[in-house]
């Protein structure tokens, strides 16, 4: 049912895509580019949300281990003077905040949503008080066209000449549905989430995948902070993640706890501050940008309310499993 | 809806229970906050030292600045007053078993509807300051409504909403404040100011909305534990499926839970337009929303608790300029301390160093997502 | 009973970690002012605490940012340096976190006896009048960053403005005799902050005036996080870039500095290729755009504090509005790519606009 409407938008979109790429080539691929690249922290950390859900536990602080990740892979870069430790450093970082959130959400049994804030507001705390200016990472990371591929007209240039971060959150929703929906471990991992008891009884270890699954999902919030400070913006400055963590969760929502739905979600929040940007460059119409930057949240609540009935979150979410 | 597990339900939110009322076990509730806050302190202490300047100075300058000068206090009262009325907006959803982290926005909107009340309309002062109070508490009522109605009606968590709706608010008032509501003839981004009848007065260096403040903060301590209001609160805080076999509507509680909610926090802006900024101006009430979090769970959900807490922060948010000038030491500071502080408070390090023969149970104040 | 026992002695271990700190940091704090994470903790510059009432002392209260902002409260916090160097005083800085402590923030200055209080940002506006009016008589003099004042003038306030328009301009007419490819942009922080507003239509009338048939394209961001968002920045920029845009102006903070890194990452950048930046010389605060760095449109924030700080010295400041000036920055590393024509051309400009015989018509509509 749903699905069926989301189709019918994709195709709308792709139709109007080619319909544009007819009368303006340039126009069309630098806004599609733009806004893929306005997804891909998006994609990445909606994934972890994903990731972390579908086991059971809610992570409201992705926008804090975003926001640290990225601080210490630009800083890990700009201080040893090597991009690829600093992206390592930047990654690694995301994975011990996820270990942080897994030892306080799931070990400790806290509450989710405390937990998640606490990252959050420590992650701001922190990042500001030992920033410093003055630090200039050593260079830039590659951009890689993939041959063949990237001379297809229209997809080329916007999916096939990219930075590595940008392929890895292309790539990584599909990977992700295949294992969530086609292994064991998606099979163990959506039963803890959804019936911990049940899964706990045929012999899972309830608390041992949580806290697993939380903290490997904690890499992908370290490649979108290490993403934005090395690959995209090429630099860090105090609170510049601007609430993109959180955005990402109402992309989690919209995609349904899908990671294709996810993608598709986020290309589409991508896809309307390209065309806002756009629309206000050629002076057409400008929008208030207010408008822009708030519908990603206004669509989420509007389709919450709409199809609360038929789309939902993993039943055990947010609850601590307790052993009867 | 999520069956709330009474017995893990432990951080004293919910009416002291008569059998377990007696001294001895009233005194974690009161030792856990205070552990933790001087514990932060401690590692503050620490980041204070590593920039090389004596912690007990810091410690020193940042709170004797603030409450050793009339201005410092008149700043600490100003400053507490929306930390209050934010952390009750807090505590009363987590009594209802309901996570508002929408205070942040539901402050916005009543701050820029008290704004509009306060400048479009001439009233003798007697009618005018009790309607732009009372519309701008209406406004937050309204906004955090949409999330109980969600709530209540379509299962849908009122985390999400509130996240979501926070940041619809910034948005739109915003754009409010920019276009619409616009003041005439100058380049801000802000509302024209509001009339003297409006303007809530200071006395001495007491401003009334802190008393006010603090009149909310002790009506609701008297509220939620010796209403029947505040006993359906908690009964569907602690266990939804006793309080609907009780006959309590669920959810009518919900919505109205998650009404006085918004219409604390909404109180809080409406405060701060009236008293302090006498217009509404974006920039000027930045993060007040989540210190309420800080300050609900610091105060462990008790109303009368939260104007400790907000005085707290209040005054090291008061005391950090006279940090920076005398030592150095970055305001930031302080941000620092409040999360650690938070982590301990909620984190069950401390309760475990603390009660080491006790088998803690941990809180869970909120249910899931949409269950 | 233990539990006391506990509690009390995490409070002892707390305050004997706070007196540790005390004793054995005594010897860190004295003079060094480059410790831990911050590299200026205590006011840092020529500077420092201010002696006594014979000493000439400059308080700096920063805009709700910080003074390594790498824009105007970093300038005139530079200024403010500069100025007690010069004068043998004493500058120190408070750093906004809450715009409703301006007052409160001024007043730490105010109570401990400074001369001259320094209040950067037009958002301060009327809390510096408020403030300077209560000072009248009492020998402090303020000067207000980016703060036009209206009649009635308050003695003691000099309002230290720039006409931002007049430096786009400058900039954009460069533009647009360097552009090859007819196109040039610009990244801009939000339109409902004024200066920033100047500086986009500055740019456009400046561009146009040096050659009309130059498309020009505006982009400003959001208000919201309008002057903290690199990242939209960079791929504003780089959009821009695809559509054929080949000089670019980046004017918004960090937003503004996240198009000019971008910018430096296209190939041909410092070729073909170039970024503008703006307030400051950018080559030095943003140096990973060093390579595409055309110029930067220039508002001698850091001199004009300073100059107005020495006025105020020996009690000349003027009160009222006082212009400082704008211009371009040196071209650095891009020097060779402009054409002496162009140079001379745009050198005319800068000095038509200084000297009224070039307008802008630049109003904020």
């Amino acid at each position: 049912m749903r699905a069926r409407y989301a189709y019918a938008l994709a195709i709308i979109i792709g139709v109007a895509i080619l319909v544009f790429y007819a009368m303006d080539q340039v126009r069309t691929v630098s806004v599609l580019s733009f806004s893929l690249r306005y997804a891909v922290p998006l994609i990445l950390d909606a994934m972890v949300g994903i990731i972390c859900e579908r086991s059971g536990v809610i992570n409201i602080g992705i926008e804090g281990q975003m926001l640290m990740s990225a601080f210490a892979g630009f800083f890990g870069a700009a201080l040893t003077g090597n991009l690829i430790l600093g992206t390592l450093i930047g990654v690694g970082t995301g994975m011990i905040v996820g270990a942080f959130l897994a030892v306080g959400a799931v070990t400790w049994k806290m509450d989710q949503i405390i937990a998640g804030t606490v990252i959050n507001i420590l992650a701001v705390g922190l990042t500001s008080f030992f920033y410093a200016q003055g630090n200039v990472l050593p260079g830039s990371t590659p951009i890689v066209a993939i041959p063949v591929l990237s001379d297809i007209p229209l997809v080329g240039p916007v999916l096939f000449e990219n930075g590595l971060f940008t392929y890895a959150a292309l790539i990584i929703p599909l990977v992700l549905w295949v294992l969530l929906f086609k292994t064991r471990w998606g099979l163990r991992t959506r039963a803890v989430g959804e019936k911990p008891s049940a899964a706990d009884t045929s012999g899972v270890s309830v608390q041992g995948l949580r806290f697993w699954n939380v903290t490997v999902a904690g890499l992908l919030a370290g490649m979108a902070g290490a993403y934005l400070a090395i690959e995209a913006a090429g630099t860090f400055e105090r609170g510049f993640t601007a609430g993109r963590g959180f955005t990402a969760l109402a992309i989690m929502i919209f995609g349904a706890w899908n990671p294709i739905g996810a993608l598709g979600a986020a290309f589409f929040f991508g896809l309307t501050q390209g065309l806002a940007s756009q629309l206000q460059a050629d002076e057409v119409v400008a929008i208030p940008q207010q408008f822009i930057n708030m519908l990603p949240y206004v669509l989420t609540i509007v389709l919450l309310a709409i199809v609360s009935g038929r789309i939902k979150p993993p039943a055990a979410v947010g609850k601590p499993y307790e052993k009867d | 809806m999520s069956t709330m597990d009474p017995s893990r339900t432990d951080l004293g939110f919910s009416d002291p229970d008569p059998r377990r009322s007696g001294p001895l076990d009233r005194i974690p509730s009161i030792v856990l906050p205070i552990v933790s806050v001087l514990l932060a302190f401690a590692v503050g202490g620490i980041l204070i030292w590593l920039q090389g300047v004596s912690p007990l100075r810091a410690y020193a300058v940042l709170f004797s600045n603030a409450l050793g000068t009339p201005e410092g206090l008149l700043r600490v009262m100003e400053k507490s007053t929306p930390l209050i009325l934010t952390g009750l907006a807090v505590t009363v959803g987590l009594r209802a078993g309901l996570f508002n982290i929408g205070a942040q926005g539901q402050l916005l909107v009543g701050a820029i509807g008290a704004a509009w009340a306060g400048y479009h309309f001439q009233l003798p002062l007697i009618v005018h300051l009790p309607f732009a109070v009372l519309f701008g508490m209406l406004c937050g009522a309204a906004w955090a409504s949409i999330a109980g109605v969600l709530r209540a009606y379509r299962s849908v968590s009122e985390v999400i909403t509130t996240i979501m709706l926070n940041a619809i608010a910034i948005a739109l008032v915003d754009y409010l404040a920019s276009e619409p509501l616009k003041e005439e003839g100058q380049p801000l981004t802000r509302t024209p100011a509001i009339a003297d009848s409006a303007a809530l007065p200071v006395f001495g260096i007491v401003p009334s909305g802190f008393l006010l403040a603090l009149a909310v903060a002790v009506f609701f301590g008297w509220y939620l534990t010796r209403t029947t209001q505040g006993f359906r609160f908690n009964t569907i805080g602690l266990n939804p499926s006793a309080a609907r076999y009780a006959g309590i509507s669920v959810k009518g509680t919900i919505v109205l839970a998650m009404a006085v909610s918004g219409a604390l926090a909404g109180l809080g802006g409406a405060i701060e337009t009236l008293g302090v900024t006498g217009r509404f101006e974006p920039a000027f009430n930045a993060g007040l929303g989540f210190d309420g979090i800080t300050i609900a769970l610091l105060a462990r959900a008790n109303p009368l608790a939260t104007i400790p807490a907000a005085l707290l922060i209040g005054t090291m948010r008061t005391g950090a300029a006279a940090l920076q000038f005398q030592t150095g030491i970055e305001p930031e500071v302080v941000d620092v301390i409040l999360a650690i502080t938070l982590l301990f408070v909620s984190a069950p390090i401390v309760a475990r160093l603390l009660f080491r023969n006790r088998n803690i149970k941990q809180t869970t104040v909120t249910s899931g997502w949409g269950s | 009973m233990h539990r006391k026992i506990v509690l009390a002695a995490v409070a002892a271990s707390a305050l004997l970690l706070a007196a540790c700190g005390g004793s054995s940091s005594d010897s860190a704090s004295s003079g060094s002012s480059e410790s831990g994470g911050s590299s200026q903790a205590a006011g840092g510059g020529g500077e420092g605490d201010c002696p006594g009432p014979d000493a000439f002392c400059i308080g700096l209260v920063t805009d709700t940012g910080k003074v390594d902002d790498k824009s105007f409260n970093q300038s005139a916090w530079e200024g403010a340096k500069e100025a007690a160097k010069a004068t043998g005083g004493y500058a120190k800085y408070i750093e906004t976190v809450d715009p409703k402590d301006y007052a409160n923030n001024m007043n730490q200055f105010i109570s401990a006896g400074y001369d001259v209080i320094i209040t950067v940002g037009f958002l301060m506006g009327e809390a510096s009048v408020e403030a300077a009016d209560a000072q009248k008589d009492k020998g402090t003099t303020f000067i207000g960053v980016d703060q036009f004042q209206a009649d009635p003038i308050i003695p003691n306030l000099t309002g230290l403005v720039f006409s931002e328009d007049k430096a786009g301009y400058a900039a954009g007419y460069l533009a647009g005799l360097m552009t090859k490819t007819g196109k040039t942009g610009a990244v801009l922080g939000t339109d409902t902050v004024p200066p920033v507003k100047l500086f986009g239509e500055g740019y456009k009338a400046g561009a146009l005036a040096a050659n009309p048939n130059v498309e020009v394209t505006l982009v400003y961001h959001a208000p919201d996080n309008a002057f903290n968002d690199p990242e939209w920045g960079a791929a504003e920029a780089k959009k821009q870039l695809a559509q054929g845009a080949d000089i670019i102006f980046g004017a918004g903070g960090n937003t503004g500095n996240g198009a000019l890194i971008e910018i430096a990452k296209a190939a041909g950048a410092g070729e073909t290729i170039f970024c503008i930046g703006v307030d400051t010389d950018q080559y030095y605060t943003v140096p990973q755009a060093q390579k595409c760095l055309l110029t930067s449109a220039e508002k001698k924030l850091r001199e004009g504090t300073r100059d107005l700080i020495i006025l105020a010295k020996d009690g000349k400041a003027p009160g009222g509005n006082y212009f400082g000036l704008t211009g371009l920055a040196p071209y650095h590393d891009t020097e060779a790519a402009v054409p002496d024509d162009v140079k001379k051309k745009v050198e005319e400009v800068v000095k038509g606009l200084d000297a009224g015989t070039i307008l802008t018509n630049v109003t904020l509509g």
